[in-house]
């Protein structure tokens, strides 16, 4: 089957998912700036803020649970080869993100219904507590994709067959197994999901991983896990400076100037953090542990020469961007050993019993080896025109939103020599109104959009596989014909693209409306 | 059956039992809420409009926390047992599509109707509870699927027969309209029997009369419903029939004593509240009508121990289901069940402070 009608339909809900949690990750820090503000200078204006962004908060943290939803279930419904991975590698993640999300939910509740009821720092502590949960929830969901992306703990297993490739940390698994399990699929053409499924199958197999803690000590994952929370805190961030600074643009009222400040003031700080720093660790795991990815990126169809990139990348100037020609050379130290020669090697019967079902491997036994790695080379490097542009548009555009971050921080925060330069180019812009309106559009541009193009290399840039070196989509892919079907692909995008796109209006309208109907209820109210 | 295995099994249950017992409250109040506001917009019934408000407050507060719960199922069945987890997506894909996209309707709604409510006209803000209320009822008509193949495997054990999917051929299992049937009469119920719990704290009997309504008067088309499944459950799950009836008759006569309690109590209840009076018990309807669920799916679900899946008069094991690739570790399996407790201290600290201090504001302000 083919997996490629269904590869769209799970970018669109894993791409709603970011959005709301980007909302999620960043509206906790904007409201608890307000909080604080409220608590230390009595100032209404703030509390009321950090209501209003409280409300949005829980409309979207619905958005996000349910998109939360709908991508957990795309890949056990969608992928259910997933599944494997789920009773493995992502077992102690997944079963872990069950306390943080159980909690971050229970406290967003606390903090809803208490908020205006206690003290503020009574409310910015729950708050915090709510924060934490999420975050650690961000840093678990981002620990198993990046095992996707870099397959912590199967050592040597990518490499045998990519000899480009690195060793994927300690080797705690059982080879035999899981390449037994990857050949019945390739040598049967069925997913794997339809082995998976069979009753008795995993007591007949028996443990293939040693050590279920292992995706957690990934510096892929650790690396990640920073980057991706930072991000969607920026974005989050961003989104609240830009509406408050509209509606400073709208009506020229001080007050929203006043909550504009200090959000734009933590917002830079933070991209302090992350762009110079936290970024730069993420290209460093990306330059080690895929190096198909980082050749697409830098559009290194063949090796070459570029010492700024190599200074970023392997701090050494020196160093040549390796590009895929060096990996067809690498591919090409299989000489004419084959899957059998393999399959030999590691001691895998050529007719496996799978739970009562014989599969025989003889079919894939005569393929050989650099056939296959060329195979999926070429396939890789068929994405290089879209991942080399898309990474250099995401990096224009943090860019642009790093100047503006630092242009509104200098504008508001005074500092001899660069607020002038600040004040110098805000003037470009117009008014003050105007000024801050549009720098403000430049921090959410600057974040989104690095944001998007940054998710899109990260996932379409380790194709052509869905778990890097080792498993293709088609393997993951569910069996069930009719979910590639027009009619299901059609109902699928219409439901999605309704409640989102409903959830994004109905987010606007709390943020902007007043209440205009609430006679009936004030009257009920005996009011 | 290893430890782990069986950790696995009780947490399932626990999950389900807890997840059961939310929906059944959200569920309801969520259709009374929605009937109530609309009848409210409609007569410009103020009373009407600000019990809309009271009932709905249930659902802002619990609907979330209820998915937690869902979340915590999916998680359990594919970290524990992988295989039936599998088998289901690749079998009941149909039924497990309409629970999603009712899900994916359902909570964005209760939110968007809560912080609306006097932002948009009336008109939609009704249309937009209704959707709400009525997409509740899309994610049991996609879940109770898999509960009635886990009893009597129709459409799956069509496809391992055939290797064809099944497609909606989950809907001619038989056991699946009673079961679903049993549980919308049972959701609409407890939702009716919590929202006069709730109003009789207020000592409001007119709308105690509207909760019991509901209460009483689906607990009466239980009367048929109940029996039917029983009924259905001996005709085509004969081993879960008779643990019902044997192992577990001691369960299975509590539940038809508290059935009977809520019957008995319910009616005299209304009565009451038909001459204006609220009575001293009406607050423990819904308590006694959440206890009875809990008990329904425990009935239903734990009593097919050791066994996973029913077919006739043969139970398959868990263990052929349950996920053997790790040594699951029992340590983190420990934390995650300690900070679940913790979460639900929290919630019920501020479910606590929203319904029943009233934290949560009736008439939004700000």
């Amino acid at each position: 089957m083919n997996p490629q009608p269904l590869l769209p339909l799970s970018a669109l809900g894993i791409y709603f998912h970011g959005m709301f949690i980007s909302l999620t990750f960043g509206l906790p820090v904007a409201i608890g700036v307000m909080l604080w503000k409220y608590w230390k200078t009595g100032d209404k204006d703030y509390y009321r803020a950090a209501r209003v962004m409280t409300a949005v908060l829980s409309v979207n943290f619905a958005l996000g649970a349910i998109t939360g939803t709908l991508v957990e279930f795309g890949l056990v419904q969608i992928w259910p080869g997933v599944n494997l991975a789920i009773a493995t590698f992502a077992f102690a993640p997944l079963a872990l993100e069950l306390i943080a999300f159980a909690n971050e939910i229970a406290f967003l509740i606390l903090f809803i219904v208490t908020l205006g009821r206690v003290r503020p720092p009574v409310s910015l502590a729950i708050l915090a507590l709510y924060a934490l949960f999420a975050y650690y929830s961000g840093y678990l969901i981002t620990t198993v994709n990046s095992w996707m992306q870099a397959p912590w703990g199967v050592g040597p297993v990518a490499k045998v067959l990519y000899p480009f490739m690195p060793e994927y940390g300690p080797n705690v698994v059982d080879v035999p197994k899981l390449v037994a399990l990857k050949l019945a699929a390739v040598a049967t053409g069925m997913p794997i999901s339809l082995f998976v499924q069979k009753p008795g199958l995993s007591q007949e197999v028996g443990i293939v991983l040693k050590d279920p803690m292992v995706a957690f000590y990934s510096p892929y994952a650790v690396a990640s896990a920073f980057h991706n929370i930072l991000a969607a805190i920026l974005i989050g961030m961003a989104v609240a400076t830009a509406g408050w600074a509209y509606r400073y643009f709208k009506t020229g009222d001080a007050k929203y100037l006043k909550i504009v400040k200090p959000l734009a003031g933590v917002f830079a700080v933070l991209f302090v953090i992350q762009a110079p720093l936290v970024a730069h660790f993420m290209g460093e795991a990306v330059v080690e542990y895929n190096p198909t990815k980082f050749a697409l990126m830098e559009g290194a169809a063949t090796t070459y020469h570029d010492p700024l990139i190599s200074l970023i990348a392997y701090g050494d100037p020196n160093k040549p961007i390796v590009g895929f020609d060096q990996f067809r050379q690498a591919c090409m130290s299989h000489g004419n050993a084959t899957v059998g020669d393999l399959v030999k090697k590691l001691g895998i019967p050529v007719t496996l019993n799978l739970a009562g079902q014989s599969v025989d491997l003889t079919p894939a036994a005569g393929v050989k080896l650099a056939d296959l790695c060329l195979a999926d080379l070429d396939r890789a490097m068929s994405y290089m025109p879209l991942i080399h542009t898309v990474y250099y548009i995401k990096v224009t555009f943090a860019i642009i939103g790093g100047l503006a971050a630092a242009v509104l921080f200098f504008y508001f925060y005074k500092v001899p020599g660069l607020s002038a330069l600040a004040q110098l180019i805000a003037k470009i812009f117009g008014d003050e109104r105007r000024r801050v309106f549009v720098l403000a559009v430049l921090l959410v541009l600057g974040t989104v959009l690095p944001a998007v193009f940054g998710w899109a290399v990260r996932e379409v840039g380790r194709k052509p596989w869905t778990v890097y070196g080792l498993l293709y989509p088609s393997e993951l892919m569910t069996p069930v014909p009719y979910a590639t079907s027009p009619e299901f692909l059609a109902v699928a995008y219409i439901v999605i693209l309704a409640v989102n796109l409903g959830g994004l209006y109905a987010m606007y309208i709390v943020a902007t409306r007043e209440y205009k109907f609430l006679e009936l209820l004030k009257k009920g109210a005996g009011a | 059956m290893s430890e782990s295995i069986f950790v696995g099994f009780v947490g399932l249950g626990l999950a389900v039992t807890l997840h059961v017992i939310f929906t059944a409250m959200t569920l309801g109040t969520g259709l009374i809420a929605a009937i109530t506001r609309y009848s409210a917009y409609k007569n410009n019934d103020p009373w009407a409009e600000m019990l809309a408000r009271k009932v709905f407050k249930v659902l802002i507060v619990s609907e979330l926390f209820s998915g937690v719960w869902g979340t915590i199922i999916t998680v359990f069945l594919a970290g524990f047992f992988t295989a039936i987890t599998t088998l289901a997506t690749n079998t009941l894909f149909v039924p497990i599509s309409i629970a999603i996209a009712s899900i994916m309707i359902r909570i964005p709604t209760i939110a968007i109707s809560w912080y609306t409510w006097g932002k948009i006209s009336p008109r939609t803000h009704s249309i937009i509870m209704f959707i709400m209320a009525l997409s509740g009822f899309g994610v049991p008509f996609g879940f109770r699927a898999i509960f009635a193949e886990i009893n009597y495997p129709y459409a799956v054990a069509y496809y391992l027969q055939s290797g064809q999917n099944p497609g909606w051929l989950a809907y001619e299992n038989p056991l699946f309209w009673t079961l679903y049937l049993h549980t919308v009469a049972a959701v609409i119920s407890t939702g009716g029997f919590v929202v006069a719990s709730l109003m009789a704290l207020e000592n409001d009997a007119k709308a105690v009369r509207r909760g019991l309504w509901f209460g009483f008067g689906f607990l009466t088309a239980q009367l048929a419903l109940g029996p039917l499944y029983w009924y259905s459950l001996r005709l085509y799950s004969p081993l879960l029939f008779r643990a019902v009836n044997h192992e577990y008759a001691p369960l299975f006569a509590i539940k038809l004593a508290a059935v009977a309690a809520l019957l008995v109590l319910g009616y005299s209840a209304l009565r009451q509240a038909k001459e204006g009076e609220v009575a001293s018990y009406a607050k423990w309807l819904g308590p006694l009508a959440l206890f009875t669920v809990a008990l329904g799916e425990i009935l239903n679900d734990g009593t097919r121990y050791p066994n996973l899946v029913l077919m006739g008069k043969q139970g398959l094991s868990v263990n052929l289901f349950a996920n053997f690739y790790i040594d699951i570790p029992m340590p983190a399996v420990d934390v995650i069940l300690a900070f679940l407790v913790l979460s639900i201290v929290v919630f019920t600290t501020a479910a606590y402070y929203a319904l029943y201090k009233r934290f949560l504001a009736e008439v939004p302000t700000e």
